[in-house]
């Protein structure tokens, strides 16, 4: 195996000694406690209603775009967060300092992420199974479809990510800024009420979203078909939501190596620490 | 005799070097080199250019202008086989705080295993390096969790867990307490006299540089003034030896170039006793120390640059 190869399977043990690491810490468990927690609330409380014009219940409509929230929080605001907070404490150049170390560092992340968005979606799956009504009406297959989406949106917001990431200058703009702008997003996205019913422009902008064509996906293999005239033009659009979010995804994995390289470039030691001078004096 | 052309082989060799931000000029045309197994210590005031060199040098910064060649490849474009062979002490911070102690240094040195050669196996073995440097009852520590002498032992852990031909360090004990100081001091004369490993090192602590340095390279105001074993530096600033005695109840000082030429000729003077010349008492010859040297280099450069 080639030296590139063997930093990525380092890297792949990164992630899972850094998602060890969080599942260890009481700080991060009671991060995905409150979020699961919040989430299956909002979900018990819409069990009993219909979207309208449809016999669906509210709650399975909302979860493939909770689902899909997730993702995006997972993906892309969690990536910025941590590529900020990475980059201002060291760690990036302490990775840049070991042979291939900036590879092992993207596919620790990947890992990270994966493992991270499998637990936290386990967290509201299992217990939303028992009281949402017509949840994978479809058995296995939908499941599996299901799958498929979730992996392939996640690589649509990770761009995101990366981009939030290497654009903001420290973790506490990412909190505010990258919050901003996840929180429009969401709103536009459709996943609280249908985008069928929302204003045009809404609309457009929601269609825009990587997120908005994640919870499109995700309702078509997991809602009964029945589902389907609630979406915009009343069609699950399939080929062009695996279309838009490959779209999105391949425009990530070509952009996003190249912010990181150039992140990675203007690391030193003496950059981290006028950081550290700047956030110490800050405390 | 071969391994005499050995020790000759420069490891480092830099030649006016340039480096600029905006209108101001950080180095000035340095130049010099390391050979193979030296302790280089490159010595100067805060801001006169040492964090830079040595950046430069370790291939996270380019240099506006000039030769580097660092192991035979210009850092700047040289690949990941060239950062193998490399080690770099950082300065850490927070990072990696949740990870344990050993599981970081195996972590690290895992990315090393792909460039193991039979003299030169890589990475170190994990435990053996934690020994090393010290750590062995704190290796399920979190990294979070150790003081800073401790840290800064892991940060040199991490920096030759590849068994670097060449190892860099930036002011690697500012903040240290007099004990970690003497340890870090032991530690880097141990490495060094491990595998022939070539060391850069920076510092603004003069006491520092003479324990450490085979060599010492005075860089000032982006310049070097001064480049010697810390013997030859002090004799480079001749005529600085200091003959001190009393005679009559006074006390005398003289500088002089040859303090054995002037003492005898004083003994012959007190032996004549001609003139106002009484007993001699109290003779002290004091050579320059490096801290004297250093100060008057500067202090001359700084005099020059107005």
């Amino acid at each position: 195996m080639n030296a590139a190869g063997y930093a990525m399977r380092c890297g792949v043990r990164r992630g899972r000694i850094e998602f060890m690491n969080s599942v260890r810490a009481g700080q991060d468990i009671a991060y995905y406690v409150i979020v699961s927690v919040v989430l299956l609330v909002v979900l018990w409380l819409n069990r009993n209603g219909t979207v309208p014009g449809t016999d669906v219940s509210v709650a399975a409509f909302m979860l493939p775009g909770l689902l899909a929230l997730q993702i995006a929080f997972a993906g892309a605001f969690g990536v910025a967060t941590v590529l900020a907070t990475e980059r201002e404490d060291g760690t990036l150049l302490r990775l840049k300092a070991v042979p291939y170390g900036t590879v092992g560092y993207v596919s620790g992340q990947l890992t990270r992420v994966l493992l991270e968005i499998a637990f936290s979606m386990v967290l509201v799956l299992v217990p939303a199974a028992f009281f949402v009504p017509g949840l994978m009406a479809d058995g296995f297959w939908a499941a599996l479809g299901a799958v498929g989406y979730l992996i392939l949106g996640l690589f649509a917001v990770l761009p995101l990510g990366f981009i939030i990431g290497s654009v903001f200058k420290n973790p506490r703009s990412v909190g505010g800024w990258g919050m901003l702008v996840m929180g429009a997003v969401v709103w536009v996205s459709g996943i609280f009420s249908p985008l069928a019913t929302m204003a045009t422009w809404v609309q457009i902008l929601g269609q825009l979203t990587p997120t908005y064509w994640l919870g499109l996906g995700l309702r078509s293999t997991l809602l009964p078909e029945s589902a389907v005239v609630a979406e915009i033009g009343g069609s699950w659009r399939t080929l062009l939501t695996i279309g838009v979010l490959l779209i999105w995804a391949i425009g990530g994995l070509i952009l996003a190596p190249m912010l990181l390289r150039r992140m990675a470039r203007r690391e030193s030691g003496s950059s981290v620490a006028a950081r550290r001078e700047k956030a110490l004096q800050r405390v | 005799m071969a391994s005499h052309t050995l020790e000759q082989t420069a490891v480092v060799e830099v030649t006016d070097l340039r480096m600029r931000y905006g209108t101001n000029d950080v180095l000035h045309g340095v130049g010099f080199t390391i050979n193979r197994g030296e302790v280089l210590v490159l010595l100067g005031p805060n801001g006169a250019g040492k964090t830079t060199t040595i950046e430069i040098l370790e291939g996270f910064r380019l240099p506006s202008a000039g030769n580097v060649s660092v192991l035979g490849e210009n850092p700047a474009t040289a690949d990941e086989q060239w950062r193998a062979r490399i080690g770099v002490v950082l300065q850490s911070w927070r990072d990696h705080g949740r990870w344990r102690v050993w599981e970081l240094l195996d972590h690290l040195g895992s990315f090393y295993v792909p460039y193991s050669e039979p003299h030169r196996p890589r990475p170190y073995p994990t435990d053996e390096l934690i020994e090393t440097v010290g750590l062995t009852e704190h290796r399920n520590k979190k990294v979070s969790a150790l003081s800073g002498g401790q840290r800064r032992r892991l940060d040199v852990a991490i920096g030759i867990v590849g068994r670097p031909e060449l190892l860099f360090l930036d002011e690697p004990t500012a903040g240290f307490d007099p004990a970690a100081r003497r340890d870090f001091h032991d530690l880097v004369h141990r490495l060094s006299d491990l595998q022939d490993t070539t060391i850069l090192l920076t510092t603004h602590d003069l006491d520092e540089a003479e324990k450490l340095a085979d060599r010492i390279l005075i860089l000032n105001h982006g310049r070097i003034v001064a480049d010697g074993s810390a013997e030859e530096l002090a004799q480079a600033v001749a005529g600085t030896a200091e003959v001190r005695w009393t005679q009559d109840g006074q006390r005398q000082v003289h500088a002089t170039p040859d303090p054995t030429a002037f003492v005898r000729e004083l003994f012959d003077q007190e032996r004549t006793a001609a003139g106002p010349f009484g007993v001699i008492r109290d003779l002290e010859v004091q050579r320059p120390s490096l801290e004297s040297t250093y100060l008057t280099m500067v202090a001359q450069e700084q005099e020059s640059d107005r």
